[in-house]
Formats: structure tokens, sequence, C-alpha cells
């Protein structure tokens, strides 16, 4: 009863200070740049290198980092979900870092040129990383345990990033490019990039509102799970699908971000409650809000020197994973 | 001979022929002939040059800084009595690290010889960090790994954030050896750290049976007359300053303090007065090795010493994982 008022008229101020407050961050976003004397009205000029400015440089980028605040938003949502376990996240779960290291390889060792095979590629890594953690942490014998979660996913972690080093020292031409495959940076996004990007955000949105209520149900424990009529396993599987091509397809685009799949569930849990059916839609606004914000101070802190943003949403996700560390109560 | 002699002598043997193979590989390929003749000052052919500044220093250098994350990590096991913590894992490496960055981001005038204290400095607030974090919390052993994991992924997020402000390439190069690399190192940093290393290691050496009493679990520890906090703050300052130092001139080197202590502990088992030395050999093999390994595997490119440990160390943690998982089902 409690839960049916409550998604009343009630909530729509609320939901419209975050919309708000998205629609400020990707205004920042946009404004910020290299070049100070172009704002955001140069959007409407015409045919002006102002215009193209922001047109063929900022207004990518911007949208790239929405729909890479969606994309790990709701791939730390699942996870959280699957795993039953506040900590778990793309990043912290070694599942980035896979990714990575597909991505990596089909650079170096299989020269696959095509944007699809890549993306392929960095989804089967991220599937295979998550996977690989998941059998650690004892999972395929049902007994998964928080602490060995963190802990493998730390090890298949450094694993493969020791990997997507090592692959970097032995490839002269792409060693320059390592920062953003250790860190994470849409420095050099274009409009191609965010046509790989875009329709994943949108069917990863509309795959995990599917999976909502199962995911719900996953909170409740897996015999509770089982005996509503949704199959614990099943869920499990879809949502390690759905998060891998989640997490790999952002990070084909940019490279490893942490954090942001731990911090923004938790931050929507404490705003509007554990329902995942509303989760779904409140993730991505967040998602995409700390995402922009990031990438605006990423290039307006140190200016005319940008940032990879991957280490501005390093450096406010770490704390927050610190208190989580010290504070969260289900670990032991 | 007892076998834990036979061990011990199969491991100066190991260690020594790593070390001898670690002044052979690299981009100009040496003879092991040509190696004795520079060392001993024989007739015949020599390598003065490329023996004498570049590798000796250097595998000294991984002797040394071995032994002492390898006997970090068996007080840092040995103190929060998991197999599964090391000076790494929980966070002090990356702490020395960022002290570095720190120091050299901000000052940048001051000389090299601070670099130590610096790393030192980082390593103790990250320890005092993790410490009263965990505190906090009644201190099981299971928090402090996690929050020692929290301050970790912290001190990394700032060390990246250090490398990649700092446009000035001059200032970012000679920081990637923060990521755990030997290259380029030489008299010079090895003549910052050896006095205080060989006084730490002596130290850790001699203080086993403190070790072995904190072993047997603090109430048993206190009961048997040892003053429990003051054993473990020491031991703890101890470990702290092994890692931090050996940080500060060849970075973070992952998984040595992790894996020497276990194999140690596998073949001679708990006993800290075999353990320690036994770890220490172990880990100055390990290093000498991994240096050696990523200078033999492509030359002329060098792949950091510190690639080739967590390659090796992460599945061998995953490994480590599992088997003690199933010894407390069992």
């Amino acid at each position: 009863m409690m839960q049916f008022r409550a998604s009343g008229g009630v909530r729509w101020p609320r939901l419209s200070l975050l919309i708000l407050a998205c629609c400020l961050c990707a205004y920042a976003s946009i404004t910020t740049g290299g070049r100070g004397d172009v704002g955001f009205w140069d959007l409407f000029a015409r045919d002006t290198l102002a215009a193209s400015v922001m047109w063929d440089i900022r207004l990518p980028r911007t949208v790239v980092a929405m729909c890479i605040g969606v994309n790990l938003g709701l791939a730390g949502l699942i996870l959280q979900a699957v795993t039953r376990n506040p900590l778990a996240s793309p990043a912290i779960l070694g599942v980035n870092q896979g990714a990575a290291l597909g991505l990596v390889f089909g650079l170096v060792f299989a020269p696959v040129s095509n944007a699809l095979g890549l993306q392929t590629l960095a989804i089967v890594g991220a599937f295979t990383a998550g996977f690989i953690t998941f059998a650690i942490a004892g999972g395929l014998g049902g007994r998964l345990d928080g602490l060995r979660l963190v802990l493998g996913g730390v090890a298949v972690g450094a694993f493969a990033y020791a990997m997507v080093r090592f692959t970097f020292t032995l490839e002269d031409d792409l060693s320059r490019q390592v920062l953003r495959w250790t860190v994470g940076s849409i420095t050099d996004v274009r409009w191609d990039d965010v046509k790989l990007i875009v329709v994943w955000a949108g069917g990863g949105l509309i795959a995990t509102a599917f999976i909502a209520q199962r995911l719900n149900l996953m909170a409740l424990g897996e015999a509770s799970s089982a005996g509503l009529g949704a199959d614990p396993r099943m869920t499990l599987l879809m949502g390690a699908f759905v998060a891998a091509v989640l997490t790999g397809t952002s990070v084909a685009v940019a490279g490893p971000i942490a954090f942001v799949g731990l911090v923004v569930p938790h931050v929507c849990r404490m705003l509007i409650g554990p329902d995942h059916r509303r989760l779904v839609f409140v993730v991505p606004i967040i998602g995409a809000t700390l995402m922009m914000a990031a990438d605006g101070v990423s290039k307006w802190l140190t200016a005319p020197i940008e940032i990879p943003v991957g280490v501005v949403v390093a450096l406010i996700g770490a704390p927050f994973f610190l208190c989580q560390a010290l504070f969260a109560d289900d670990i032991e | 001979m007892t076998r834990d002699g036979l061990v011990f002598v199969a491991l100066v043997v190991g260690v020594l022929l790593a070390s001898i193979w670690s002044l052979s590989a690299g981009a100009v390929a040496i003879e092991w002939s040509v190696i004795a003749n520079t060392l001993f000052d024989l007739d015949g052919p020599k390598q003065d040059y490329i023996i004498l500044k570049s590798r000796l220093p250097r595998t000294v250098l991984a002797l040394l800084t071995g032994a002492s994350l390898a006997l970090s990590g068996a007080i840092v096991q040995a103190l929060l009595r998991n197999p599964l913590a090391s000076p790494k894992i929980i966070g002090i490496n990356s702490g020395a690290a960022l002290g570095v960055c720190l120091m050299v981001l901000l000052l940048p005038s001051v000389s090299l010889a601070y670099l130590p204290i610096a790393a030192i400095a980082g390593g103790i607030l990250a320890a005092t960090i993790i410490y009263i974090g965990a505190d906090l919390r009644g201190a099981s052993p299971a928090r402090l790994v996690l929050v020692g994991i929290a301050v970790g992924f912290l001190c990394d997020a700032g060390v990246d954030f250090i490398l990649v402000t700092s446009s000035d390439a001059q200032f970012s190069a000679p920081l990637i050896w923060l990521t755990g690399s030997l290259w380029a190192r030489g008299w010079t940093h090895l003549g910052l750290v050896w006095p205080w290393l060989l006084v730490c290691i002596a130290i850790a050496l001699s203080l086993f049976y403190r070790l072995d009493l904190l072993r047997l679990g603090p109430q048993t520890a206190s009961g048997l007359g040892e003053n429990v906090r003051a054993a473990r703050l020491s031991l703890m300052i101890l470990a702290v300053l092994l890692a931090a130092l050996s940080v500060s001139v060849v970075g973070v080197l992952g998984f040595v303090g992790l894996i020497a202590p276990h194999i140690a502990r596998t073949v001679l088992g708990g006993g800290h007065a075999r353990l320690l030395p036994c770890a220490m050999l172990i880990g100055m093999g390990l290093v000498v090795w991994a240096d050696a390994i990523g200078r033999a595997i492509a030359p002329p490119i060098e792949v950091s010493a510190g690639i080739v440990t967590a390659l090796l160390g992460a599945p061998f943690f995953v490994m480590i994982m599992i088997t003690t998982q199933r010894k407390i089902r069992a």
C-alpha cells in the first residue's frame, strides 16, 4: 500500500529536480572547453567556426558522456542486484578491465578494424572476466561470498590490467594511448563513436526495464525468487549478459571508467528506495548527470589541459568506495 | 643434511642463478664468461659499461627490494592472520607511491634523497587510515582487507590524477616507474635506500619470535607475556618501512609480498624462524627473475617487472583464495 501511494504524484517534484540537475550538468559539460569564447548559443549559429566546435567536438562528447553514465550506472545496478553485494560494480568485479583486455586483443593481435567486431570482443572480455570473478567467489556452487567476490574481482582486474599494459609495451604505436586504456578518457570522441554507443544505451535500458522485476525478486533471496516463479540462475544469466553488453560497449568507446557503476546505484537507492522498477529509470538520469558533470570538471579544472574523465570520476568514486567499505554492514 | 637445509641451499643457488641470468639478459645478451671476466676483473673480453653501470645495480636493487617486500608481506600476513593480505592489497604500496608523487609535484626542487621519506610518510598515512578505519568497526580481518583495498584505490586515483595533470613530460616520464619497474635504476637509487633497507631487514629477521607469538592469537600472546598492542604497532611500522622504502626506488611491484611468504609457508611450515629467511630468498629470486624476464621476453623492448609480477601473482592469488576456501569448508 505504501509502495502504491509512494509512486503517486508526490514523486514528481523530486523527479523534475533530477531532470533539472541533469540538464544543468549537460549545459556545464557543453559550455566548457578549450575555447572559452564558444558558448551555448553558438549551437544555433550557422556555418561559423564556433558552431563547428559545438557540433563536431563538444556535442558528441557530451552525448557520449551521457551514454556512458547510463551504461555503467545500469551495469552497476544489475551487478549489485544479482550478486546481492553493495560493493559490486563493473570496475571492482574486474568486468571493466576484462572488456579493455578483450578490446586491446582485438586491436593488437587480431587486426579487427570494424567497430562492431571490437565491441563484440569487449563484450566477450567483460562477460568472461565477470564469469571468472563469479566462479572464484564460489558462485557456481551457489554460495556467493561477499568478500571473496571483491577480492576475486580485484585479482581478475589486476591480471587483465597487467595484460593490457603488457600488450601496450609490446606495441609501440598504441602505447601513447595507454592512459586512455587504463583510466578512461573521452577526449577524442566524435559522432562515429556516438552512433556506436547510443543504440546500446537505449537497448540496455529497455532490457534492464524488462528484468527489473526479476532483480527485485533476487533481493528476497534465491529460494524466494524461485518460489515466486523467477529462476534465480536465469536472472543471473540475463543480468550478467546485459551488464556485460553495457560495460563492453562503453569501454569500447571510452576505456575503463571506474566507480560510476558503484556510486550511481547507491545514490539512487538513497533517493527513491530499493524498487528496481523505478531505479531502472532514475539510475540513467543520475548516471548521465554524474558523467556530464565529471566531463565538465575534467575540461575546467586544469584548463587549458584536459584531464581524462576517468580520473575525475575516480577521485569522486574512490572516497565513496572507502565509505562503503567502512560502513556497509553485510560483508563479513 | 636436513630437509630444511636442502631447501635453503636450493633457494640460495636459485637466487644466484637468477642474478647471473639477470646480468646476461637484455637488449645486448652477454655470455656468462664475459660476466665473470667483468665482475672479477679477469683477463678476456669484458662488458664493463653495461654490466657495472646498468645491470649490476639493477640486480642488486632487485635483490634488496625483493627481500624487503617478501618480509613485509610475511609480517602483514602474520599480523592480520590472513594469507590473502599483503602490503599491496591493503594499500600501503599505493600510499607510498602517492607520497612520492606528491613530493615530486609539490617540491620539485628537493633532492631525490628525500624520496624514501616521502614514501614512508605516504605508507604510514595509508596504514593509519586503514587501521583506524577498520578499528571503528571492530577490526575484523575481512573489514581490514576491504578498507585496505579502498584506500589503495583512493591512492591510485590520486597518483593517476597527478600523472595525467602534469603537462610536463619531463615530470611525468620519471614517474612512470611508479607502476613498478627497475628501468634506469642505478647506483644512485641504490645508495638512497640500501642502509635503511639492510637495517630493516635485519630487524625483521630478528623479530621472528614475536611473529610466532602473535600468530597464536591476541589472547594467547598476551597470556604468554607479550604486549600485543606494542608488538603489533612496532611490527606494522616495520612492515610499512620495508614496503615504502622499496616503493620509493622501484615503484609498486604487486604480489611479491603475497606470493613469497605463501610459498615459504607451504614449504617450511608456519614457524617464523625459518619462514622469514625462506620468504626473503624467494622474494629476492622472484623480483630478479621478473626483471630479467621482462628484459628477455622481447628485446629491445622492456616489460616492467611490475607487469610480470602481476601476471604471475594474480592467478596465484586466486589459487590461494580457492584453496583456503576449501580448507574452511572442510
